[in-house]
């Protein structure tokens, strides 16, 4: 048993690749067969495991099982309470981000001039014909918003396939060259802007290190404020390829052109984000998190599971009721319904189960971050253990049918099989899939798309290209009010919202506004030595 | 990640795992380490794994300071000597800063 305990270190690996995942599912099944002596003089040593675990938890919420309104009303209240926190939460990210965007773009000349340009931006805008440039900022938006689209769609099609791998292979190799590809360029650029000289070997070094450290942080784990970091850095390094790789008008139009491809996109029944978001929500996982700011931890979902399931478990001690404790929908069941076989093995046959794999259907096949995690796993299944049997001395008692039942469990749970007695309901399937469109009242924190930051950073960069303070200004602050509208409408719609539309809007208008009018107007004023 | 509601070996693998990786020339991981898992390693109450988790901490601290100390050593020795160690420095140069007029 022990072995299993220390086993999950190296399941992490295993989540990887899923040959290899069966082949672990197998002994574990065999094991838990032969020897249901040998399961039962285990529980003590978990027990001990999780006193410790519920100790270092001891601020946790009262386990009480609380019906859905009740739950409703706190999250909502909670939700006040707490919005005006994850406002300044998701500030100071998007503010230091374009604060790096414009940092750079004032003091970088690199990035202010044009001579190469992305590919998907074939018209150049170099006719000083007004007419001829609208057409073409509009003609090269078009053509990298159809691209956008495409990707959009691909990813959507690869995550409802599953294709995790897929998907983390894109997003490790974009990240990468994030990473490595632009951020020596911007190393580069910016020794050259203050001409500072360096050798290749600290350069490397530097590089090296920034690079290693950027992946290991973003796409496996590492602290959440390096995280953060990064994916900041990250989303500054887009903003700066953008700016410098999009021709003048094209910035401006594409700038408009993809606010309303996120409303959409978000908004609508069938938009691709949407698609995503629900379907993220549905398997209880976490979107990517390459592609998602998360003002609080990553990985929140289990994490915060943890105190209910310790109280729980507690509780369930506490009061001596039986395993029927665990009723529909605490997380704890819904934790299970969306684990795989091999966690659903690990889950049972840490006691006696002997499962085998025909018997257990793939309910899923999640991705890597989740897996990751799997350690996670081995207080939850004790807890689980504990909770399910109510008592240890009970357990040993009814082994034997126990265990029978919970195959039993097992197999209806992973066929979804909803008309099976009710005595093995204790590990249900959720019939309402309405509950999971809401965000999951454990997570706390607010997300912002990584493509969000870009895009506001872009704006803004853009604004500050022509070199006035007073535009920039005047961009940051309408950004950051349409950011606050969106928080706020989230906080009455209660749903993913797309983040580009007002702040974008009031950017871009803003933005004019201040150039058009503000601008000559100050001028005009300093020009005739009025003050007002 | 967070780390307080990591299992206490889970704790132990990532720090060791960390310290392992800082071995493939990456001071900078060795320092994440460190601060990452000071709370962990000083100021915890006493677990099982928390003397290894030291040991790493420990050992990552050194690393990330002897590395820090090699690397400030060079570039000031670069930094001071470029200009005479003429076209070796050029060579090994990845920016050459530019003569002002």
């Amino acid at each position: 048993m022990d072995a299993h305990v220390g086993e999950p270190s190296r399941s992490s690996e295993i989540g990887i690749n899923p040959g290899k995942r069966r082949r672990l599912v197998q002994p574990v099944g065999g094991y838990g067969a032969t020897d249901s002596v040998e399961g039962t003089s285990h529980i003590p040593n978990a027990e001990i495991r999780d006193g410790g675990s519920s100790r270092r938890n001891p601020d946790a919420p009262d386990g009480v099982l609380r019906t859905n309104e009740q739950e409703q009303y706190d999250e909502e209240e909670e939700g006040l309470k707490y919005g005006a926190q994850h406002v300044i939460k998701l500030f100071a990210p998007v503010s230091l981000c374009m604060l790096v965007v414009v940092a750079t773009i004032n003091s970088v000349n690199f990035y202010n001039t044009k001579d190469v340009y992305l590919l998907y931006t074939p018209f150049h805008e170099q006719s000083p014909d007004t007419g001829t440039k609208i057409w073409n900022a509009l003609a090269n938006s078009l053509i990298l918003m159809v691209v956008i689209v495409l990707m959009t769609i691909l990813l959507i099609v690869l995550y409802k396939k599953r294709c995790y791998k897929v998907i983390h292979g894109w997003l490790i190799l974009s990240s990468f060259m994030l990473l490595f590809f632009f951020s020596y360029l911007y190393l580069e650029e910016l020794l050259r802007a203050y001409n500072i000289p360096m050798d290749y070997f600290t350069a490397l070094l530097i590089m090296w290190n920034f690079g290693v450290a950027g992946m290991i942080s973003i796409h496996w784990h590492g602290p959440l404020r390096l995280q953060q970091a990064y994916l900041i850095f990250v989303a500054a390094l887009m903003a700066l390829v953008f700016i410098k790789y999009l021709p003048e008008w094209t910035t401006w139009v594409v700038l408009a052109v993809i606010s309303i491809w996120d409303l959409i996109a978000v908004l609508s029944p069938r938009g691709p984000l949407r698609i995503l978001v629900e379907t993220a929500q549905e398997r209880n996982e976490q979107i990517f998190p390459a592609l998602i700011y998360s003002s609080t931890i990553m990985y929140s979902y289990m994490g915060t599971h943890h105190p209910d399931l310790l109280s729980n478990r507690n509780e369930a001690s506490e009061t001596g009721t039986s395993h029927q404790n665990v009723g529909e929908g605490t997380p704890l069941v819904r934790y299970i319904e969306n684990r795989d076989a091999f966690d659903v093995c690990q889950l049972f046959a840490l006691k006696t189960l002997s499962v085998e794999k025909e018997r257990i259907y793939l309910p899923l096949a999640h991705g890597m971050s989740l897996i990751a995690d799997s350690r996670k796993l081995f207080n939850i299944s004790i807890i689980f253990l504990d909770n399910a049997a109510g008592f240890t001395e009970e357990w040993t008692t009814t082994n034997g049918p126990r265990s029978e039942r919970r195959q039993v469990e097992v197999q209806a749970n992973s066929t979804g099989n909803q008309n099976r007695p009710a005595q093995y309901r204790t590990v249900t399937t959720q019939s309402q899939p309405v509950q999971n469109y809401e965000p999951e009242p454990e997570e706390r924190g607010i997300k912002l798309g990584l493509g969000d930051f870009i895009f506001y950073s872009v704006l803004v960069g853009k604004a500050s290209s022509y070199g006035d303070w007073n535009t920039t200004i005047a961009c940051f602050v309408a950004i950051l009010i349409g950011l606050c509208l969106t928080l706020l409408l989230l906080a009455i719609c209660r749903k993913a919202l797309p983040a580009l539309p007002i702040s974008i809007f009031f950017g871009l208008m803003f933005c004019f506004a201040t150039n058009a009018i503000a601008k000559p107007f100050t001028e005009k004023l300093a020009a005739e030595q009025a003050f007002i | 990640m967070d780390l307080s509601r990591a299992p206490n070996d889970r704790k132990l693998y990532l720090c060791k795992w960390y310290f392992r990786a800082g071995f493939i020339f990456l001071p900078f991981v060795w320092a994440v380490n460190t601060i990452w898992f000071f709370k962990e390693a000083f100021r915890q109450p006493e677990y099982d794994e928390q003397k290894e988790i030291r040991k790493y901490v420990i050992y990552s601290a050194i690393g990330s300071v002897v590395w820090a100390v090699a690397i400030v050593a060079w570039v000031l020795t670069f930094q001071l000597n470029r200009a005479d160690w003429g076209e070796f420095a050029d060579s090994i140069s990845f920016i050459i800063p530019l003569g002002r007029a």
